[in-house]
């Protein structure tokens, strides 16, 4: 009987998951694309015991410049391989949500860039919120010469001169 | 009421009449304003940093961080309060000074009692001025208490050593 109540108690569990995730729009990104973005993020809330979740979500630009929103990938300090297509403008948005345990606060930013990778060039995507200050910086890597360039933020409204 | 909520009735009305019969209504206002308002301060500091690259890192970051809208809400058991601060930045360089103004202007949830300058209020005014070739003075005129976060961020771009942007939500 004890273990029937628990089976119930699970399964209703995972059923308000479902419905919860369902509900708010925001659904995993497919990344079945050859990864050519590699993302690291490194979060640090100077609150005791607050915490700091970061993740991008991920839209196709058409061509007026409006985005379709693809889906989302959680970031964390292990690095997290990406793949979006190239030689056509992506939108990403990566957003911080911060939350305090004590005052129960809760607060998200958020910062937004187009990116156009090129065909078989690498990015590294350095995401990072400490002191309530946050930056993703992003660098393109040649395939063979190594080294490589920032890529200076833009905005959705440019797409068409990316 | 009894005598002592009387005077500290009349203690806020009178600071509260003296703080708000105006505004600065321009940057150069402000920079006069700040130094004998109460709850502000003027810093003044060195980076060893070339005035050029101060004046780069203020143009490309000031637009990229501060140009956005934030909205706070503030929920109690009896209460339910939203507030919409939209941010202005303006950066002008010449040979002389590079200027960094930051406007706030309210959308909503808090009422404006004074006149309000094109853009918004001045919430801080930070000016860079060359000393040598590789030497920078930084002068802000900022708010004493809150905005530590935008103050901080602002000196992060000026030394160059963090050139991230200031999470608005905090304060």
């Amino acid at each position: 009987m004890r273990a029937k109540t628990s089976a119930y108690r699970g399964a209703a569990l995972l059923l308000a998951v479902g419905l919860l995730a369902a509900c708010s729009g925001i659904k995993t990104y497919p990344n079945t694309l050859e990864k050519n973005l590699n993302i690291r993020a490194d979060t640090r809330s100077n609150e005791f015991l607050g915490k700091v979740k970061a993740d991008v979500d991920i839209y196709r630009v058409d061509a007026n410049c409006k985005g379709e929103y693809l889906g989302t990938v959680k970031l964390d300090e292990s690095a997290v391989a990406v793949g979006i297509p190239p030689d056509r403008p992506s939108y990403l948005v990566f957003n911080f949500a911060s939350s305090a345990f004590f005052s129960g606060s809760s607060s998200s930013i958020n910062y937004a860039t187009l990116l156009k990778p090129r065909a078989g060039y690498r990015y590294d995507i350095k995401v990072s919120y400490t002191d309530n200050i946050y930056d993703v910086a992003i660098r393109e890597m040649h395939p063979r010469k190594g080294g490589g360039r920032e890529i200076e933020r833009r905005e959705l409204g440019n797409c068409k001169i990316l | 009421m009894d005598n002592l909520e009387i005077k500290t009735l009349i203690l806020f009305t009178l600071l509260l009449s003296g703080c708000v019969t105006s505004h600065p209504q321009t940057a150069e206002e402000f920079r006069k304003a700040v130094p004998g308002a109460f709850m502000a301060k003027v810093e003044t500091f060195e980076v060893n940093r070339p005035f050029r690259d101060v004046a780069r890192t203020f143009q490309k970051k000031a637009p990229e961080c501060l140009n956005l809208r934030i909205k706070t809400t503030e929920r109690s058991s009896t209460s339910y309060h939203v507030v919409v601060t939209a941010y202005k930045p303006t950066v002008r360089v010449s040979a002389q000074r590079a200027e960094l103004h930051v406007q706030q202007h309210h959308e909503a949830g808090v009422m404006n009692v004074t006149k309000e300058p094109e853009g918004g209020y001045y919430l801080l005014v930070t000016d860079a001025y060359p000393l040598d070739k590789n030497r920078t003075r930084i002068d802000m005129f900022a708010p004493s208490m809150g905005h530590d976060v935008l103050i901080s961020a602002i000196k992060g771009w000026a030394t160059g050593k963090n050139v991230g942007c200031p999470d608005l939500t905090k304060h």
